[in-house]
């Protein structure tokens, strides 16, 4: 056991967050946060509401810059990239309110995910040649096969947005899963499931784990985090108060005490 | 300097009137987050009516104009009613902005049915005698518009800050859902703002036409000055509207005087491109910031229109073969040329359809790109005797590099600005257009074009040129229906409506943009090219805004994002006043109220309501338009 640890250590992890500082107007919403995923990992970033979870999301993503602070993305710092070479590295990420693209069927969403793999682009499509027929037609068995995956493929068809709440959330993580990530970061899966769609989530993140895809959740559901991660970083207020694994952070009095509160004289 | 004072003068009255409309637009976007470009329409809907009250019925000034307005306004709440109040509930803002240009175009059609093509003027409303001021003379009309701006400009700011009205008014700027849950009636308030904007506009339409000649299309004139003020001085703010108006009056007019008329709208649609690439928000934030609608996210268009496979093994071949017998079902070469004349529109629409109907970007300015198109390849085939194809590719050529430079500038636009950036892009190009006179000929046109020809073989005839289109049509149907049905077309539509999470997969969304902008940029220009050798002839009218708007409507009604679609678009109108000559008078009306009631009832257009009767009705067993039996557990 020891021994796996210390390989783990030695290993270079895949993100590597290192003194994150964020403010918003005068609010400091994320100050000094620094935390790492390991590879073919399960890292969950938890906390209550008004932690900065979503917002390290977003940090990382670059959807806003950070204030300070460095991003280390299989050794390339992402903090000054723009959210679109962030993904072309390989990380793909999920938003919090599922985000399925109308106007397109199902499978049509996934085959989006697979973007920026695609070889034949805009002028071997016009001029149909075949390289880019064959290429699409692989394409789709592949997206077939996902969406099998997660029970989907009876939807293929019909239009992403008619989907329930559940389905919209899977489907979400299917596109990811097509764009060959190499880190996967999920926006709270399990938000708006009921108790069965969130096993079958469950299932399919040690799934993505199996392939060896590291990931990283953002998340609510503690029995869902409990189950499935192999790492617990633990935000509040915008700062890592423990990071562990599962059965450390439920031992942890200041997790404790950050989710269930104190009385206000007992706080040092 | 005196002649500066009054030059001055004359921009601050011009500059009331652009103010007042341009506080209609802050209006109605403060309360709704919907740009009305109506609001011109309703301007000289107002004169025109008051002109008729006073000259032709002979009611006393003081009682027509006041009647006018009252008229304006009821006609405005009906229309209204019957189309904004439904719009804003269920489309997104880039379609209402199409919708309401839609209405300026159902009322300048009206005006020209009922007033005619010949320009009218009222009479001052106190006497032909300027009133002296030292060196300076006064018309007495200018005191008018600056006490009606006034009168308006205290009003409002009464009406919105001191009473309860207009507490609810501010409420649905700040929060439309929440003002719903709050007990407040948002549809009455979309139409009571939409009501109060066309009351303002009414009174800047009477106030100003004694200063000036109204026509039935000078409603766009006032539309898009009254716009860019807006623009200029921040659309959200009220005293960014008046600051914006009187701003723009100012430098239009100073503009004429010391520089030259020709160019004094060229000069507000720099300054307008200027504000807009260096503040976007305009010169006056407001305090309140418009909130991000959540359902502008719901309202992207959510239908999907598809063809099924089987229906189209079959449809394709027959339209084809239909295609190729027209001309010999069609002898009358009147017709004909109609046909040839929706065929090389419908060569723009394509392009536009690609940046519209799939990437989601509203472009405005489209005749733009065919007037440097016809352009360039008409004078270079006058004058250089260049080839009609080498003229053709330097007109793309000028276009894709005129579309790259206003894509650069306009890159962080985006929705409303973006139809804003391109619509002043069209005008710009308008007005080189009428005033570059060397090259363009000026208002009275390029004569003498030759005939389109491949190495010295002419198509002169209707008929050659028929075939000549429908190739180009045929080989652009194909390769744009190979790249969107794949990886190229998805991209697209992913932007289209969600860029953030398109983004967030590698979708390169800036470069993709830009390539839909050059489609859309070639096409136009090719199609401007076909225009110019078919006419021999081209004119600034037969490329101008009015084209821009009219392909919009085309596109829209014809079916956004089916690439065939608009061809039905393009038929419909080009041939509708080609056939019943008679009634060509009607086409403007036609037009704009065929585009409200598309929007309205037939969002999907012609060609999605027939692929969904086909669905339904043909016999086809699999449900290709988004079939919901979709249980709640998965089976497994």
């Amino acid at each position: 056991m020891t021994r796996d640890v210390d390989r783990q250590e030695s290993v270079a992890p895949v993100l590597a967050v290192r003194n994150l500082d964020k403010a918003f107007g005068g609010v400091r919403a994320i100050s000094d946060v620094s935390f790492e995923v390991t590879d073919s990992q399960v890292t969950a970033l938890i906390g209550p509401n008004g932690a900065g979870k979503t917002t390290v999301f977003n940090l990382i993503t670059n959807i806003f810059p950070c204030d300070a602070g460095k991003i280390n993305f299989l050794g390339q710092n992402l903090t000054r990239l723009s959210a679109v070479r962030i993904a072309e590295l390989g990380l793909i990420r999920t938003f919090q309110s599922a985000r399925v693209f109308p106007g397109m069927t199902v499978l049509e969403n996934v085959l989006v995910g697979r973007h920026r793999l695609m070889k034949n682009h805009g002028l071997t499509q016009m001029l149909w040649l075949p390289a880019s027929g064959v290429e699409e037609h692989r394409l789709r068995a592949r997206a077939e096969e996902a969406l099998d995956l997660v029970g989907l493929s009876r939807f293929r068809n019909a239009h992403a947005t008619d989907l329930p709440m559940g389905a919209q959330k899977l489907l979400e993580v299917v596109r990811a899963l097509m764009a060959g990530p190499r880190l996967l970061c999920l926006d709270e899966p399990a938000a708006g499931l009921n108790d069965a769609e969130t096993q079958e989530l469950a299932a399919l993140l040690r799934a993505i784990r199996a392939l060896g895809i590291p990931l990283l959740v953002v998340e609510h559901n503690m029995s869902l985090v409990m189950n499935v991660a192999d790492r617990i970083v633990v935000l509040d207020a915008g700062a890592v108060i423990a990071s562990g694994s599962p059965k450390e952070i439920q031992d942890n009095d200041r997790v404790i005490e950050a989710y269930l509160g104190q009385d206000a004289d007992a706080v040092a | 300097m005196s002649e500066f004072v009054q030059i001055c003068v004359g921009g601050v009255v011009v500059g009331s009137i652009y103010a007042l409309i341009a506080l209609g637009f802050s209006l109605v976007y403060r309360v709704t987050g919907a740009i009305n470009l109506s609001q011109g329409g309703f301007s000289v809907l107002a004169a025109l009516i008051g002109y008729t009250f006073s000259q032709t019925w002979g009611w006393p000034l003081l009682a027509a104009m006041p009647a006018a307005v009252f008229a304006t306004v009821l006609i405005g709440i009906v229309l209204g009613y019957g189309t904004f109040v439904p719009a804003i509930e269920r489309l997104s803002n880039s379609s209402v902005l199409m919708l309401t240009v839609g209405l300026l175009t159902m009322i300048e059609g009206f005006a020209l049915v009922t007033w005619g093509s010949q320009p009218f003027a009222l009479p001052p409303f106190s006497g032909e005698q300027p009133i002296v001021i030292g060196p300076i003379r006064v018309p007495t009309q200018a005191f008018w518009v600056l006490g009606a701006a006034a009168v308006v400009i205290v009003g409002l700011w009464y009406l919105v800050s001191r009473t309860r009205l207009g507490r609810g008014l501010r409420a649905c700027a700040e929060n439309p859902s929440a003002a719903n849950l709050m007990g407040i009636d948002v549809p009455r308030m979309t139409l009571f703002s939409f009501g109060l904007a066309t009351l303002i506009a009414a009174i800047a339409g009477v106030i100003v036409a004694p200063t000036t000649t109204l026509q039935f299309n000078t409603g766009s004139l006032f539309t898009i000055s009254g716009f860019i003020a807006a623009v200029i001085g921040g659309i959200s703010s009220f005293p960014g509207a008046i600051v914006g108006g009187i701003f723009l009056g100012l430098a239009t007019q100073l503009a004429t005087a010391y520089l030259s008329s020709l160019f004094s709208s060229a000069i507000a649609l720099v300054v307008l491109l200027v504000v807009l690439v260096w503040r976007p928000t305009g010169l006056i934030q407001s305090k309140v910031t418009r909130r991000q609608d959540i359902r502008a996210e719901v309202r992207v268009s959510t239908h999907l229109v598809r063809m099924p496979s089987n229906v189209a093994w079959i449809a394709v071949p027959l339209a084809l073969l239909l295609a190729i017998a027209v001309p010999f079902v069609v002898t009358d070469n009147g017709i004909l040329s109609g046909i040839v004349i929706a065929g090389i529109l419908f060569i723009a629409l394509l392009g536009l359809d690609v940046l519209m109907g799939y990437a989601g970007q509203v472009s405005l300015g489209q005749a733009g790109f065919m007037a440097i198109g016809g352009y360039t390849s008409g004078y270079l085939a006058i004058n250089y005797d260049i080839s009609p194809v080498l003229g053709i590719i330097a007109g793309i050529a000028l276009s894709v590099a005129c579309a790259l430079v206003l894509s650069v500038v306009t890159l962080r636009l985006r929705g409303l600005y973006l139809a804003l950036a391109t619509l002043a892009f069209g005008l710009l190009i308008d007005s080189f257009a009428v005033g570059l006179i060397d090259i363009t000929g000026g208002p009275s046109g390029l004569v003498g074009i030759p005939p389109f020809s491949v190495a010295g073989f002419e198509f002169a005839t209707p008929r050659a040129m028929y075939y000549v289109v429908l190739g180009i049509n045929v080989l652009l149907l194909v390769a744009l229906t190979g790249a969107l049905r794949s990886g190229f077309g998805r991209a697209l539509k992913a932007i289209r409506t969600d860029q953030m999470a398109a983004a967030a997969l590698g979708v390169d969304v800036v470069r993709y943009k830009l390539v839909a902008f050059a489609i859309s940029a070639t096409l136009a220009s090719l199609a401007g090219s076909m225009y110019a050798f078919f006419f021999n002839f081209l004119s600034p009218e037969m490329v101008g805004t009015s084209r821009s708007l009219e392909l919009v409507a085309m596109l829209v009604i014809g079916g956004e994002g089916t690439l065939v679609g608009a061809i039905s678009g393009s038929v419909l109108i080009t041939l509708l006043p080609t056939i019943f000559q008679p009634f060509a008078i009607y086409k403007t009306l036609v037009t704009g109220g065929l585009l409200v009631l598309s929007f309205l009832y037939l969002p999907q257009g012609l060609y999605g309501a027939a692929v969904q009767f086909f669905v339904r009705y043909g016999g086809s067993r699999r449900k290709f338009l988004a079939p919901n039996p979709v249980p709640s557990k998965r089976a497994r």
